[in-house]
């Protein structure tokens, strides 16, 4: 099977600054879920950036779906990230629009008609078990409802690729594995998820292929890897 | 088949483009509204900087309307030599009527100008001292509507060169000097009208910058889930717009109140001088004109300020 996202000898260095990522070579195979784990700073919320192309690389090639990222002009970011479903620490949600917009909105970017909308947001709303709350606006949901209303976001247009950066760094322990859960179905269902987190407790109880950084370099790529994680932390 | 496929495709796309802008036309509508008061002193000013020009634009019509009712009195006088006989000089005048350009002619006799002259001057006695009639006949001739002041004086050029004719006057001077005035005064409002336009571009440049800079994290969560700028931008262009329609609303309000202010003293006015002329209010092709100005300019001001402010915003 074909990598959906590899990295080749990937450095990454703030402009005047130090390499926040340094020689990171790794790839994630179609259909795979991986967490990346590390202390904060260890550069795990650097990758994300990268393949969301929010940074660019210093050095190094990234290649997602086999497209090179080094090529793609700014203009066609857009398109890129169109293919892609991200889910971010805060949530990022519009909190002036209901739920349902909130969802329907990488529909309407991509011009999809009104009726086709209303039916796949509901179906997003539906995966993540929000179908009641499509007329509430996000600023009265708990934290977990707010998290799945943004994977619903994410999943909405079915994208192959879910990217989520410290998806559970504002919820409690029981809503958290709640979110890990959620990832874990899209997984099943064929989606590649990447995952940074420092959550080591969810990550034993999901079990998953871990990228553990430390100071930008990769110190454990484990296949399976939640029993050596906890020497690893130390 | 394929022909009918693609066709469809493009239909298509037209309907989804025109359902998107249905749909933004009306999503900033209900940004405005949910900001009434913001919105409305934006307007406001707008619509005190529109109505300045609309406003000296009305007036300027109806001075020009004014003037161009009393372009009948626009009539030369062709003063013709004693020597033409009264039946001549009836010919004449119908010649003359039936050139191009002449609306009509009037033949007063030496003898007419003089009962004429004695009724009106008040020096009848006077004149009874002279032995014979010094007035000499004149022939009035008034050009027709709509002819350039060029014509006109082509015209009596013309006719001051007949053999019968002793002298031609062209007795608009004070016309000319009107039209001066309103020329003057037509171009001095264009002139403002253009600085004003620069002020409601950088007056609605300046609230989309405000209302961008408000809305920074709502941008970068929109470029983070992919919207190209031609997304983003588009709603803050209908904002502009709307800004734009808003002020031509509040301006033609403005100007509707100020010439109704006006009737009642210009109707006293043109009574004194015998005039039944009324101020009429901006012609519909004015009003038109307004909301065309207003809604360009405020969408030129979005344009202007929004794609060099959303290149600003990038999600880190």
């Amino acid at each position: 099977m074909t990598d959906i996202i590899q990295f080749h000898d990937v450095s990454h260095r703030y402009i005047g600054g130090h390499d926040v990522l340094s020689h990171v070579s790794f790839g994630i195979k179609q259909g795979e879920m991986v967490f990346l784990t590390g202390a904060s700073g260890a550069g795990k919320s650097t990758i994300l950036r990268l393949v969301a192309l929010i940074a660019r690389a210093t050095r190094g090639q990234i290649h997602v779906h086999g497209q090179s990222l080094a090529g793609l002009k700014p203009r066609h970011i857009p398109a890129y990230r169109q293919r892609l479903g991200m889910v971010f620490q805060d949530f990022n949600l519009l909190n002036d629009r209901t739920v349902f917009d909130n969802v329907a909105l990488p529909l309407i970017i991509r011009g999809h008609s009104h009726r086709d909308v209303g039916r796949q947001v509901r179906a997003a709303l539906d995966q993540v078990d929000l179908l009641d709350k499509e007329k509430v606006y996000p600023l009265f949901l708990s934290g977990g409802e707010q998290q799945r209303v943004g994977i619903a976001r994410a999943v909405v247009t079915k994208p192959d690729l879910l990217l989520a950066d410290e998806p559970t760094g504002n919820l409690d322990p029981e809503m958290s594995l709640e979110v890990m859960r959620i990832f874990e179905r899209f997984n099943q269902v064929g989606v590649s998820v990447l995952v940074a987190t420092h959550a080591i407790d969810l990550i034993r109880a999901i079990p998953h292929r871990v990228i553990h950084l430390e100071h930008g370099r990769i110190s454990l790529n484990a296949p399976i890897g939640v029993r050596h994680l906890g020497d690893a932390h130390g | 088949m394929a022909r009918a496929a693609e066709t469809d495709l493009r239909q298509t796309f037209f309907s989804r483009q025109l359902e998107e802008h249905a749909r933004v036309f009306f999503f900033s509508l209900g940004k405005l509204w949910q900001n009434p008061v913001g919105t409305l002193l934006t307007a406001l000013v707008i619509g005190i900087t529109l109505a300045l020009p609309a406003g000296l634009h009305a007036l300027i019509s109806n001075v020009d309307k004014l003037s161009y009712s009393w372009e009948g009195a626009a009539q030369s006088s062709l003063f013709l030599k004693d020597s033409v006989s009264a039946q001549r000089g009836q010919d004449l005048a119908r010649e003359i009527a039936s050139r191009p350009g002449v609306a009509h002619t009037n033949y007063i006799s030496r003898d007419q100008a003089l009962a004429e002259f004695r009724k009106l001057s008040g020096f009848g006695e006077a004149l009874d001292i002279l032995d014979n009639n010094p007035l000499p006949a004149v022939i009035t001739v008034t050009p027709m509507h709509k002819q350039s002041r060029e014509q006109i004086n082509v015209l009596v050029k013309d006719l001051s060169q007949l053999p019968e004719v002793d002298m031609a006057k062209l007795d608009q001077k004070w016309l000319e000097r009107l039209y001066g005035i309103i020329e003057f005064l037509q171009r001095a409002v264009m002139v403002v009208a253009v600085l004003l336009s620069v002020a409601v571009i950088v007056t609605v440049a300046n609230t989309i910058r405000l209302d961008i800079q408000a809305r920074r994290e709502e941008i970068v969560v929109m470029k983070l889930i992919g919207a190209p700028n031609s997304f983003i931008r588009r709603p803050f262009l209908y904002t502009g717009l709307w800004y734009g329609f808003s002020g031509s609303l509040v301006a033609l309000l403005f100007v509707s109140v100020g010439l109704a202010a006006l009737t009642a003293p210009v109707q006293n006015l043109a009574g004194l001088y015998d005039s039944n002329f009324t101020l009429s209010g901006l012609s519909f092709a004015a009003v038109l004109e307004v909301f065309a100005a207003g809604i360009m300019l405020g969408w030129l001001g979005a344009f202007l300020t929004v794609s060099r402010q959303l290149s600003k915003i990038e999600p880190r």
